[in-house]
């Protein structure tokens, strides 16, 4: 079968994926957690227990604030110890809830072992619960709640569920890493999501530059022979994993601007998120564990890691068990080099959806004097949205938010590639965010009207 | 380490940088200058020696003195100008009268439009138009000097199109195209070897610095027009064959006109401006006074790029 | 060769009279009416366009001032009373006079008093770097020192101190204007009553942090301690999450607080110079 990309646009950033063949390694529980109440787009959770309570791991600590959020659970069993304001990997303040941790028990319920669950529960209802109350969130990037995006509003019919194995973020292999350790609960899982969906059809797309991921998932795919389930090998190209550009690549099928991806048929989940619908449907287990990479250009081979941790441990704790942070490290990012937040506080705690800690020299990463735009248009054709960077930047710095909106800044999906792509270091995509705000800002307000 | 960086994403760029492209476009330049000093000597490289080592002087003094940010300064893109101004001019023209056409350049059409990247015209045709309208007698002596390389069939005095507009078809008859591909005696040092430029141009594509279209559409307009009107009047109007292989044409189409600044963003906006300078070439061949219009021709086109740049767009994600 | 001149003469001044009698015509039969105050008014004001007054422009403050019932909702902070005075003449209303206000800084994390722990490699925009995280320092509620306020400024009047990182607003060129307060994404800087002689006093920190988390980001930070709000007799200083408030209407000037304040948050600014303690910075 041919290989498939989106077509507008993309960039071919080095790979860099040094840890892919560093096997996931389980971290050893810290003395104290501090677990975020915003772990999740949408409204932050609510504490719902007191200082001093003792939680079990797998307890629910905390229940949505709103329609879109979701559970938090204690990742560890322990005292709580208090509740108040922390600082998060950008340094603004955030409710934690801190757990002392005490040995290493779990709650009632649920299945810790490691057999493999195939037969898929037939009642959506009950699918949809398990899914929101154990707090599973979207592990792409965008951290969406799950059970949100499995229950479409009435009239919209799902048409294709896109499972997201691209990983096209250079340096990060914790995708690749389930891929090929638990490459049977991915393909269950999303036999789970496709039961939801309506039994409609099921595609797992991966890149073609990672073969083994390829060969494991064919081979856990054809051994469990769910109907309806599909691998297709994508040709590496950033930003494959954006949600807009994997159903163009998959479907052929463009999503109107502002509208969800469920106007075209589409619902997109990630690997992770797959397999975290399989530990909350098939084992009753709330998502307090996820993979994480430990990599950067500035680490020797023998210092890359991927880690399965659990929530709330310092960022600072795992960094000093993978051996410190080098020497070299100008910057520290959670997440890849195109998407990813830089760290300004690394006594920040993981959450659901953290995928790495990547240490970036100060070579690859300080940004280099801006110069003068010289048109070269570079910036255009690595859009994957067809935009205009230095358009937008241009009209950005003269306020002309009408102009913005009629050329699309808000269509803007915040890849990186227009800034990764120009030859002046011009900072385009600082502005174009900016821009995009305003802009969103201004249809909110019609909206309103 | 002892504080993090931070700033928005992305964190990683691609190794690019404008001093490389300009650097690739040199490159690209070299096998059409190895050859012109092959052909022409140490004339000739007295010329591009005079017209890049003074492009780049011109440059690092505004930008240090009258801009006073020496951030500003991009050498290779003044070199890239010198080198075009250079090939654009007769062997034998004047140490400085090639001076003051890197002055105009750089000083008048680049610098005073507020430097890299903000020109409307092309600074070394522009400066190429000054010289040949403020010193017509140097600027058409096409007297060859003598080269490393003595071409048997050398003839000095007249450009193939200049003894076109002189005498009409019967001054041109009996070419040999094949040869006129490989070199061609008379005229510029960018007018002598199609294949030289042509061999840079692939180096361009190669290294993905320019993109091939606004070049096709330039051969393909000039190649379309002089095959409808050598069909009509083949006693009159020269050939296809004619037209794509003499005078400025492949160092026009493939160097001049692909200048990023001065070409439209999009492909379509290109192929538009590809178009329109392939028409205006051949109206200025066949009907006007002077025997080339290239140089003429990119320059009235310069002046349609911010229409199309507001005309063409590329096709957007989920929009019409 | 005569009649050649006789005919282009003739022809131009047939044109050039053709054409004059059509801009006549059209001049008068689309003349737009305009109430002639506008134009009075716009020659009083400032000129400045600057949108302090909430308006796009003077020429749009003009309009609608011509058009309102009263004089309101319309204020020109720049002219000042002197200006409004003209304005209100030449439209016949009262006018109600306001005290001059001026930009007030309230942060002091320069250098010394706040350790920098993270650096920006962004673009020098506050409200980039706002939107990506607290700021170098482990300070979330204070300046960012991109300038955004200094970019707002029409006036000239706001310039980076390069030694503190802080803005420093000229006061003999602040006119109360208001644009800095909208671009200050952290919501640091305040229109304050301008006082007599110049002298107010005000606390120099908007750090929401509980004590010791804010004494440890800054040196200089207010820790909400009270103590100013105790001492003071006119019950002008409120503290709220940890910050304290003095109300410049109520303020008496007695500097009572600024002894008091164990960090040195509260400021007094142009007061005579006393032989003990200067008068602090700015």
């Amino acid at each position: 079968m041919s290989k498939i990309t989106f077509p507008i646009g993309g960039v071919h950033p080095a790979d860099s994926k040094f840890a892919a063949n560093c096997p996931i390694e389980v971290l050893p529980l810290p003395q104290v957690v501090y677990v975020s109440m915003a772990q999740h787009l949408g409204a932050p959770a609510k504490p719902v227990v007191e200082v001093g309570a003792e939680v079990k791991a797998g307890q629910v600590i905390a229940e949505p604030g709103g329609f879109i959020s979701a559970f938090v659970h204690s990742p560890v069993s322990g005292t709580v110890k208090s509740i108040g304001p922390r600082k998060d990997l950008a340094g603004n303040n955030m409710t934690h809830i801190e757990i002392t941790v005490q040995g290493d028990e779990w709650a009632e319920g649920i299945d810790l072992s490691d057999t493999l669950v195939t037969e898929i529960p037939q009642d959506r209802a009950f699918i949809l619960e398990r899914i929101q109350k154990n707090g599973v969130v979207g592990l792409g990037g965008a951290t969406f709640p799950t059970h949100v995006k499995l229950n479409p509003a009435p009239g919209s019919k799902a048409e294709c569920l896109i499972i997201n194995g691209a990983e096209c973020e250079p340096f990060l292999t914790s995708d690749y890493r389930i891929m090929l350790e638990s490459p049977r609960q991915i393909v269950i899982g999303a036999a789970i999501m496709r039961k939801v969906l309506g039994d409609c059809p099921c595609v797992i797309g991966i890149e073609d530059n990672k073969p083994e991921a390829i060969k494991t998932m064919q081979a856990a795919n054809a051994e469990l022979g769910y109907d309806g389930i599909q691998i297709r090998i994508m040709k590496k190209k950033y930003p494959q994993g954006g949600e807009k550009q994997l159903i163009a690549a998959v479907m052929g099928r463009e999503v109107g601007s502002g509208a969800l991806p469920i106007s075209v048929g589409a619902v997109v989940q990630n690997v992770a998120t797959a397999l975290a619908v399989y530990d909350a449907v098939q084992k009753n287990k709330p998502l307090v564990t996820n993979t994480l990479t430990i990599t950067g250009d500035c680490l020797p081979q023998s210092a890359m890691h991927n880690y399965l941790f659990r929530i709330g441990m310092p960022l600072s704790y795992i960094a000093e068990y993978a051996g410190g942070v080098p020497e070299k490290a100008a910057k520290l990012i959670s997440g890849g080099p195109m998407m990813g937040k830089a760290i300004a506080n690394l006594d920040a705690c993981t959450v659901k959806g953290s995928s790495s800690i990547l240490y970036l020299s100060e070579a690859a990463t300080r940004r280099k004097p801006q110069q003068n735009c010289i048109r070269c248009g570079r910036c255009a054709d690595a859009c994957p949205m067809g935009l205009e960077p230095f358009l937008l930047n241009r009209l950005y710095k003269a306020g002309d938010v009408e102009a913005l909106e009629q050329n699309a800044a808000q269509d803007c999906i915040e890849c990186g590639c227009c800034l990764y792509s120009c030859p002046s270091y011009i900072p385009l995509l600082d502005n174009i965010r900016m821009a995009k705000g305003q802009v969103m800002g201004v249809i909110r307000n019609r909206n309103k009207k | 380490m002892d504080r993090l960086l931070v700033s928005p994403s992305p964190h990683v760029h691609a190794k690019d940088s404008t001093s490389r492209i300009m650097g690739d476009v040199c490159i690209a330049l070299l096998p059409a200058i190895v050859v012109s000093v092959l052909f022409y000597g140490w004339a000739e490289l007295l010329v591009l020696a005079v017209g890049a080592v003074s492009c780049v002087a011109f440059e690092w003094a505004i930008t240090k003195f009258l801009f006073k940010e020496e951030g500003r300064f991009c050498g290779a893109s003044a070199l890239v100008t010198g080198l075009l101004l250079a090939m654009n001019l007769p062997v034998t023209t004047p140490w400085w009268v090639v001076l003051i056409g890197s002055l105009f350049a750089i000083g008048v059409v680049k610098m005073s439009f507020g430097g890299l990247g903000q020109n409307v015209f092309n600074p070394a045709i522009a400066a190429r138009v000054f010289l040949l309208i403020s010193f017509p007698t140097y600027m058409t002596d096409w007297t060859v000097t003598p080269g490393f390389i003595h071409a048997t069939d050398a003839v000095s005095g007249a450009t193939l199109l200049g003894r076109y507009a002189e005498g009409g078809m019967q001054a041109v008859e009996g070419l040999d195209y094949l040869q006129t591909f490989f070199y061609n005696i008379g005229g510029s040092a960018g007018e002598i070897s199609a294949l030289a430029l042509l061999a840079g141009f692939v180096y361009l594509l190669c290294r993905k610095v320019v993109k091939p279209w606004i070049t096709l559409s330039i051969f393909a307009t000039v190649a379309l027009i002089s095959f409808i009107f050598n069909l009509a009047d083949p006693a009159t109007y020269t050939g296809p064959l004619f037209n794509l292989l003499t005078g400025g044409l492949v160092l026009g189409a493939c160097f001049m006109a692909t200048d990023y600044v001065t070409s439209p963003m999009s492909n379509w906006g290109g192929v538009v401006y590809g178009v329109g300078i392939g028409f205006i070439v051949m109206m200025i061949r066949y009907f006007g006074a002077y025997p080339e219009g290239v140089s003429f021709a990119i320059l009235i086109m310069n002046m349609a790029v911010p229409f199309l740049n507001k005309w063409f767009h590329q096709k957007k994600y989920g929009r019409k | 060769m005569t009649s050649i001149v006789i005919w282009t003469v003739v022809v131009l001044a047939g044109l050039g009279l053709l054409l004059s009698l059509l801009l006549f015509f059209v001049a008068k039969k689309f003349k737009v009416e305009e109430d002639p105050r506008i134009d009075e008014i716009e020659k009083v004001m400032p000129g400045a366009n600057c949108g302090g007054c909430g308006y796009a422009g003077c020429r749009a403050f003009a309009d609608t001032a011509v058009k309102a019932p009263n004089l309101d909702k319309h204020y020109c902070p720049v002219g000042g009373n002197d200006v409004m005075k003209k304005v209100a003449g030449i439209l016949g209303y009262e006018l109600k006079e306001k005290a001059p206000e001026v930009a007030v800084v309230r942060c002091n994390g320069s250098c010394g008093n706040r350790a920098r722990v993270n650096e920006y490699d962004g673009i020098a925009s506050c409200k980039v770097k706002a939107a990506l995280y607290s700021g170098d320092t482990a300070c979330p509620y204070g300046c960012l020192g991109c300038g955004d306020c200094v970019e707002a400024c029409a006036f000239g009047a706001l310039s980076m101190d390069s030694e503190t990182g802080l803005p420093v607003v000229d006061e003999s060129k602040c006119t109360g204007c208001g644009a800095c307060t909208k671009a200050c994404p952290k919501g640091i800087i305040e229109l304050r009553r301008k006082g007599p002689r110049g002298m107010r006093v005000f606390v120099s920190c908007v750090n929401k942090d509980k004590g010791g988390v804010a004494r440890k980001a800054c040196s200089a930070a207010c820790i909400g301690c009270g103590k100013c709000a105790k001492v003071c007799a006119h019950e002008a200083i409120t503290v709220e999450n940890n910050v304290a408030y003095i109300d410049f209407t109520k303020c008496k000037l007695c500097k009572k607080c600024v002894a008091e304040c164990p960090t040195g948050a509260i400021h007094a600014v142009n007061f005579p110079v006393l032989p003990k303690k200067e008068a602090n910075n700015e």
